[in-house]
């Protein structure tokens, strides 16, 4: 779940096995993945504005098999309660086609809770669409890995 | 898995600003639901080929069970398919331009290694218009909880 906690979220800076597909498109992976990261760290500030300008209006999000709205999900970053926890993105790969792109990747969250850690595997698919020169992003969602 | 089919489903339509509007929004809406329910037939008939036709080459699958699958992985999935019911809840679809995203929840029953299952489970499609037509680039799905 990538909208928990903010008091302790590390984001790994490296990204591994980071590809553009599409030729000639392979100059906005590179964008797309900056936004990944802002979104990452804007959660970790409990910045609602910075991700209000990332987020379309009409943002799908699954977490844990429920949707959420846009604003269910600032909202709720605004009223979230500190608490450590830990968030590493791994591989992500970028997929680009014209005005849309897609980013699929994993990453791994530790939380803790009574004094124990508690580690999860995620994979996400993020949906994005370039609107008016602007790439925002519409479409999210995670699935729990299976061990 | 992926699996809807052929029960009438709610489609709410949302645009974004700016784009696509009005009868062709809901036009577009319409087509692209129409596919979810051909490729939930696709499951229940293990029959890939109008799934074929539907994803596009590059196409990315996350499934319920967090892995990644390419078009060639999900159509065998198609094949191997183990359902015998699915149960389709209301979808929204949102248009933004050229890209769709299409999400909602279903309910599969099936018989697995002789034991029966349901699954209730949420997805969130994107659909691209390309060369003329709707194609699938991206699906998620995972388990309601419920």
């Amino acid at each position: 779940m990538r909208t928990m906690g903010w008091a302790l979220i590390l984001v790994c800076a490296t990204l591994f096995s980071v590809r553009a597909q599409e030729s000639g498109e392979g100059s906005i992976a590179p964008s797309i993945l900056v936004l990944e990261h802002a979104w990452f760290d804007g959660e970790s500030r409990n910045d609602n504005r910075g991700l209000d300008r990332i987020f379309d209006n009409d943002l799908v999000y699954i977490e844990d098999g429920r949707t959420m709205t846009k604003a269910e999900y600032l909202l709720r970053l605004k009223l979230a309660t500190p608490h450590p926890y830990q968030v590493v993105l791994e591989a992500t790969a970028v997929r680009t086609f014209g005005s849309t792109a897609i980013v699929v990747g994993t990453y791994r969250e530790k939380s803790l809770k009574d004094g124990k850690t508690s580690p999860r595997r995620w994979r996400f698919v993020d949906t994005w669409v370039n609107k008016k020169g602007s790439w925002m992003l519409v479409a999210a969602g995670s699935s729990l890995q299976s061990k | 898995m992926r699996m809807l089919m052929l029960v009438t489903l709610l489609a709410c339509v949302g645009t974004s600003a700016g784009y696509a509007q009005g009868d062709s929004a809901s036009n577009d809406a319409s087509k692209v639901v129409a596919m979810e329910h051909v490729w939930a037939q696709a499951y229940v008939a293990k029959d890939p080929k109008a799934l074929d036709r539907m994803l596009d080459p590059a196409f990315v699958c996350v499934n319920s069970e967090g892995r990644s699958l390419t078009k060639a992985e999900v159509l065998a999935d198609v094949k191997a398919s183990t359902a015998t019911q699915v149960l389709p809840e209301p979808m929204a679809v949102y248009l933004h331009g050229d890209t769709a995203i299409v999400t909602g929840t279903f309910r599969t029953k099936g018989i697995e290694s002789g034991k029966p299952f349901v699954q209730h489970e949420r997805f969130v499609d994107t659909w691209l218009y390309k060369n003329g037509q709707w194609i699938s680039i991206a699906s998620l799905v995972t388990p309601t909880g419920d």
